[in-house]
């Protein structure tokens, strides 16, 4: 299970300074009260795509089963995919994750903030993000920034998560 | 193969041209003849060489047969890609014109009367009309005269060209050439290569990497044998970089002149501005040389310098894309561009030539050339006010077609992955079921 649910927090008020900030930043392409502040996931997974939309990027993430050896999956054996949104693309550049930086392939850990109606995504706000080296997933269990020559990317650490994602969502699908 | 041997007669017999003008310069990298001017098309075409809205009075469309008939002389393949089942089995087939009833890309593309004419006949897609077998257009008048095989390369010679001679210009406001005005693209069919018309699909194909071959048959099939044309303006998704250079894409240009910054701004489903940046240089630390963040432009980021009257310039970090009927190119494409001023005895500004070179060496096995005359029409202030273009989306695909909606109409939609050839995802959802198509293999991690 990719999910981590250890339990802590990241945001409730600090958490949505940060986010209001972004959103200045990303002149209010759309309003953040979309994101459940009071929830923090941890995810390692296998990028699948990045869109560098100039309001906010958004990382597609599939993420990896416990042991970090696979996706996670559906009953219909596709790949489970979050859309994580982040800064806009040129913020974002700058702290190297870009769509040159972060191929198809790239195995990365990030927090975010679940969206409130359990579709499959959620926003970054002011987690980490590590960057495993090329094809070098994490011991089971674990996440990139315990790996030795990992990157991170911006901001901070990785959170400590509140509580637990289902594996496999059921809201938009 | 049997399709080669096909295209190298038509080469000598078909290809109908008139002596090229502009007289050759001696530059390394600009202003070479220009490539020779076709009086025909290869057609099928239903609104015949009219290019503008409408059915003229009297349109005379142009095919060599239609109505299931076949053209006197010309042998058809059993399979066509009217009738496949399978076009990614037809492989062989593919290099042959026949294997496209000898139809152009735009001949294809308008069959079904996305031009407002069809010639598809009344038994679709078998009564599909054909075009002229034994025309077609010189791959050498496509194909970059010059030596380089990347932009930088090609920029590096022009600049260091310019700088022998004292250059690069450096113009004031005063000094700067006024070609401040709204200028009209040549635009007949028979203007550019890129437009479609001239050349047969395999000579087309014969520019392009197997990849990218493969993708242009998918569109192509898509155009004639499943009708399900997915024009990225139709959805108004992004019209991206080659649409200004495309026949019904960015034929108005308004040109805007400063000494730092010259604006050349078009319009199609959306606006299309290319702003280049007088002086300045690239970062190229990175995967393609760029001005900003590391972040794919829909229009790239554009750097020039001026030599005397001629404005260079070089553009990379484009975004990869497609417009229709013309070849999908990858976030490698890369064009350097000079702008020249077209005057008249008297020494008045008459015009602008560009000349475009595009390198890609993800699509394109070689880098290509178009050249198109534009004809100053007015000053900027002058007539209707540029419109800049925000595009509303009124059609959405339905079951793999586009299809324009109502308000209030409900419609179940599939959010497409923007960067991932969306306009094939629908194809290959709605329109290729039973086909085998090449797949990505799964990676490690099962994904």
């Amino acid at each position: 299970m990719t999910i981590d649910r250890r339990a802590g927090h990241l945001a409730s008020g600090a958490g949505m300074a940060v986010l209001m900030s972004v959103a200045t930043v990303a002149e209010a392409h759309h309003s953040f009260a979309m994101y459940d502040t009071k929830q923090t996931y941890v995810m390692t997974g296998i990028v699948t795509r990045v869109d560098p939309n100039p309001n906010h990027l958004q990382i597609f993430l599939a993420p990896l089963n416990e042991a970090r050896d696979q996706v996670i999956k559906d009953e219909k054996g596709e790949p489970v995919v979050w859309a994580i949104e982040m800064d806009g693309a040129s913020i974002e550049a700058r702290n190297g994750v870009s769509v040159n930086g972060f191929p198809r392939g790239t195995i990365m850990s990030v927090g975010m903030h679940p969206l409130r109606n359990g579709f499959p995504g959620g926003g970054r706000g002011e987690s980490g993000l590590f960057k495993c080296p090329a094809d070098t997933p994490p011991a089971p269990g674990k996440h990139c920034d315990s790996v030795a020559g990992s990157t991170s990317h911006g901001k901070g650490v990785l959170p400590t998560p509140t509580g637990s994602a289902p594996d496999v969502p059921v809201a938009g699908r | 193969m049997q399709g080669a041997k096909w295209r190298m007669g038509l080469a000598a017999i078909g290809c109908l041209v008139v002596a090229a003008h502009g007289a050759a310069q001696p530059s390394v990298g600009r202003g070479a003849r220009d490539p020779l001017q076709p009086t025909v098309i290869v057609g099928s075409e239903g609104k015949g060489m009219f290019a503008g809205a409408g059915i003229p009075p009297g349109n005379m469309p142009i095919f060599a047969a239609r109505d299931g008939a076949v053209p006197s002389g010309v042998d058809p393949l059993p399979i066509d890609i009217f009738t496949t089942k399978d076009f990614y089995k037809d492989r062989e087939r593919w290099t042959d014109p026949r294997y496209y009833r000898c139809n152009s890309a735009v001949g294809l593309e308008q069959i079904w009367g996305a031009y407002e004419v069809p010639l598809i006949g009344d038994d679709p897609p078998r009564s599909a009309a054909w075009g002229f077998c034994d025309r077609d257009y010189p791959r050498e008048e496509i194909v970059t005269p010059y030596e380089f095989r990347t932009a930088k390369e090609h920029y590096a010679a022009l600049l260091a060209e310019t700088r022998a001679k004292g250059g690069p210009t450096i113009h004031t406001q005063a000094t700067l050439p006024d070609w401040n005005g709204r200028y009209l693209r040549a635009r007949a069919k028979t203007a550019s290569w890129y437009f479609g018309a001239i050349l047969q699909i395999p000579t087309y194909l014969s520019l392009l990497t197997p990849e990218y071959q493969k993708r242009f048959v998918q569109q192509m099939y898509h155009y004639s044998g499943s009708n399900a044309a997915q024009w990225p303006g139709s959805y108004c998704w992004p019209e991206g970089f080659m649409r200004r250079l495309s026949q019904y894409g960015g034929g108005t240009v308004s040109m805007i002149m400063t000494p730092d910054l010259v604006l050349d701004m078009r319009n199609a489903a959306k606006t299309l501005i290319t702003q280049i940046h007088i002086g300045r240089e690239f970062n190229e630390e990175g995967v393609v040389p760029r001005l900003g963040p590391d972040v794919p432009q829909w229009f790239g980021e554009t750097i020039g310098f001026w030599d005397g009257e001629a404005l260079i310039t070089w553009t990379s970090n484009i975004q990869g894309w497609i417009s229709h009927g013309g070849f999908e190119f990858s976030n490698k494409l890369q064009s350097i561009e000079i702008y020249t001023p077209r005057k008249d005895a008297s020494g008045t500004l008459v015009g602008l030539k560009h000349e475009i070179v595009l390198y890609d060496d993800e699509a394109l096995v070689d880098p290509v050339r178009i050249v198109h005359p534009m004809e100053k029409q007015r000053d900027l202030n002058e007539g209707d006010p540029f419109a800049v273009m925000e595009c509303v989306p009124q059609s959405f695909p339905v079951d793999g077609h586009t299809t324009p909606m109502s308000p209030g109409q409900t419609v179940e939609y599939r959010v497409p992955d923007i960067y991932g050839r969306p306009w094939a995802e629908i194809w290959e959802r709605y329109h290729e079921e039973g086909m085998e198509r090449p797949r990505e293999q799964t990676g490690r991690f099962g994904l």
